[in-house]
């Protein structure tokens, strides 16, 4: 038992090792000055940036609030909706928006291949929402609600009570979501391939493109912004957990000093 | 997701390679000797797998038959070209001298790599008999790249415009006419991005009709060239701020009615479409001032299991009555790499035969038309000196 737990747990953190040391020999022989003032990747990586943060950000207020009403209301019918997108792939959801928002059917501000990208949020909203709301079910389910109570009766204003009762307890499983959507849509490749434009690209796109044309198999620069930007991600997770780590540690012994 | 594909297939390929290499499958001495021992045995066949006319060839129309005539049963392989040449490329780094690939469909930039990469066995022309039909100008270069025997000409087609008569009252006859029709219809025309093949060719297209064959020998394009390009943009579909990714995306543009006007490479693939629905009825083609010709072709990776059969496939494919079949109406429409005149006179009648369908253009004038490629260098430009246009 132990041993096969062992095991895996070096498999596990050996792969990402691996994926690593993979990017770094496929990117050697890139001229880094060349890559860092090529604008076409600075521009893709500011459009990946601006694309993910707001996709994100939006997602976890969203799916917070779905969950925190579905539980304090107890609309169950509301809950089993809710996650009816996670089981639309997301080719599907990124073919039903541009069906949406393209041609005759764009909207205003909101159509498909447009260089704000708010399709290719919206579609990510809508599928990564539910996920968010996934993950944050469970902890308000099993939310001790007296410290809420107890701000209620110190009469905090509601944003203290949220500040106070709730968000200590909400830091472990945002973060956890925050980084694998993170992770997750910053080098996707279909939803921005079908519904993103012509310049700037999404990182994933653009680095899938200069890997299958021109003389791809000599090509270095897609595995080095690859590995630029995973480590980047990887610092990200590292800081925040990090500076998390103390209040995390309270909330799971349950101890509050 | 792509790298983690490659990744896994990397430490597949790592564990493969640490158990032994098996030795190189070498091909038989001469073609008879080949078809005995590929009998019995499977031929793995991997193409681009996104058309079904296409797909049904094969499935329906060249398995049945390589079956029947060789005992050799033909399994086709869907998958992204570029795909399969990183597969074979990986292969190679890891020694793995008997892969899993016997014949790949191949062209353009995935042709210049694994030739680069020395992926491709050499030789071909004296091993398949029905070699010696192959028209021979097709058979030279592939999009400018020299063929040098790594590869053998499947197909023919040339690049035309189509568009749908039922909203194109007067269809352009140049493309100085085609640009200012797009002046009076705005939005109502596009092309696909140039790192597409068929977007780049459009590009080198309007090269031609500046510098002839002149790039040729120098491959520098002029400022004032993709400034005209840029002052067009505002013409184009969403006024130039976006262009389809793909040729399959701007097909879809002008079926659904957005733009009247698509473009390819091979001219009667139109006609399934029409016949199916899914291009409008009145589509119709449209011969501008010239057009590039393109072959597409087939080889033999370095490690394929079972070099005999791929012969013997090929030897099919390149038989006057396969590429009448693929040429015909039924499947796809694929032009022939055959040269007619060295046919007998039944199989060129049976050509001849064939007819016209509505979406076909003039045979003649087609061909009067017909210009060469330019090499991969112009190709290269066009890719790294584009994107101003789409800013």
């Amino acid at each position: 038992m132990l041993r096969s737990s062992v095991a895996l747990t070096i498999l596990v953190s050996l792969l990402p090792l691996a994926a690593l040391v993979f990017l770094g020999v496929e990117s050697i022989g890139t001229d880094w000055r060349v890559l860092l003032s090529d604008e076409t990747w600075r521009d893709s990586l500011f459009t990946t940036f601006y694309v993910v943060s707001v996709s994100t950000v939006l997602s976890l207020i969203l799916g917070t609030w779905f969950a925190r009403t579905v539980v304090k209301k107890g609309w169950h019918l509301t809950s089993t909706i809710l996650k009816i997108p996670m089981f639309v792939p997301h080719i599907a959801a990124a073919y039903l928006f541009w069906l949406l928002f393209s041609g005759s059917g764009g909207i205003g501000w909101i159509e498909a291949n447009e260089r704000n990208y708010a399709t290719v949020i919206l579609t990510y909203i809508w599928k990564e929402t539910p996920f968010v709301f996934l993950m944050m079910l469970g902890t308000y389910e099993q939310l001790n609600r007296s410290y809420v109570e107890t701000a209620k009766t110190l009469q905090l204003s509601p944003l203290d009570q949220f500040k106070h009762g709730e968000l200590p307890f909400l830091i472990k499983p945002l973060l956890d979501s925050t980084w694998i959507l993170v992770a997750f849509i910053s080098f996707a490749y279909e939803v921005p391939a079908l519904l993103g434009v012509t310049y700037p690209k999404l990182l994933g796109v653009l680095a899938y493109e200069r890997l299958s044309t021109g003389l791809y198999l000599e090509a270095t620069e897609p595995y080095a912004v690859a590995l630029v930007w995973t480590c980047l991600v990887g610092i990200g997770v590292f800081t925040t957990y990090f500076f998390t780590a103390s209040v995390r540690r309270r909330i799971e012994r349950g101890v509050r000093r | 997701m792509k790298k983690w594909r490659i990744l896994l297939a990397t430490c597949m390929l790592a564990f493969v390679a640490a158990c032994g290499n098996e030795e190189q499958v070498e091909f038989s001495d001469s073609f008879e000797a080949a078809t005995e021992s590929a009998k019995g045995s499977t031929v793995n066949l991997y193409m681009w797998g996104g058309d079904e006319g296409i797909n049904s060839y094969i499935d329906d129309y060249v398995a049945p038959r390589l079956e029947e005539s060789y005992e050799v049963e033909l399994n086709r392989v869907a998958m992204d070209t570029a795909e399969f040449i990183r597969q074979l490329s990986l292969d190679q780094k890891a020694d793995r001298e008997v892969g899993t690939i016997d014949v790949v469909w191949i062209n353009g930039d995935n042709f210049r790599n694994a030739k680069e990469a020395k992926l491709l066995r050499d030789g071909l022309m004296e091993r398949i008999p029905n070699a010696k039909l192959l028209n021979e100008t097709a058979q030279q270069s592939d999009a400018g790249t020299p063929t040098d025997d790594l590869e053998l000409a499947w197909g023919n087609v040339q690049f035309i415009l189509h568009y749908d008569a039922a909203k194109v009252d007067d269809p352009p006859e140049s493309f100085e006419e085609l640009r200012r029709w797009t002046e009076d219809n705005p939005g109502r025309f596009t092309y696909p991005e140039v790192t597409d093949f068929t977007g780049n060719a459009f590009v080198r297209h309007l090269l031609y009709e500046r510098y002839g064959d002149e790039l040729d020998k120098n491959a520098t394009i002029e400022e004032s060239f993709w400034d005209d390009l840029k002052v067009w943009s505002p013409n184009l579909w969403k006024e130039g701020q976006t262009y389809p990714k793909t040729l399959e995306q701007l097909d879809q543009l002008y079926a659904s009615g957005d733009v009247w006007m698509t473009m390819g490479f091979n001219e009667r693939r139109a006609e399934a479409e029409v016949k199916e629905g899914i291009f409008p009825k009145e589509t119709r083609a449209l011969v501008l001032d010239h057009s590039i010709a393109s072959t597409h072709f087939l080889a033999i990776p370095f490690n394929a299991p079972n070099p005999d059969g791929a012969l013997v496939l090929i030897q099919e494919l390149l038989s006057p009555e396969a590429q009448l079949v693929k040429q015909g109406p039924d499947y796809w429409g694929d032009g022939t790499s055959l040269d007619l005149t060295k046919l007998d006179e039944r199989d060129q009648q049976a050509f001849e035969e064939l007819g016209d369908g509505v979406t076909y253009p003039d045979p003649e004038q087609l061909l009067e038309r017909s210009i060469p490629d330019y090499g991969p260098d112009v190709i290269d430009t066009v890719r790294e000196e584009w994107p101003r246009v789409a800013k």
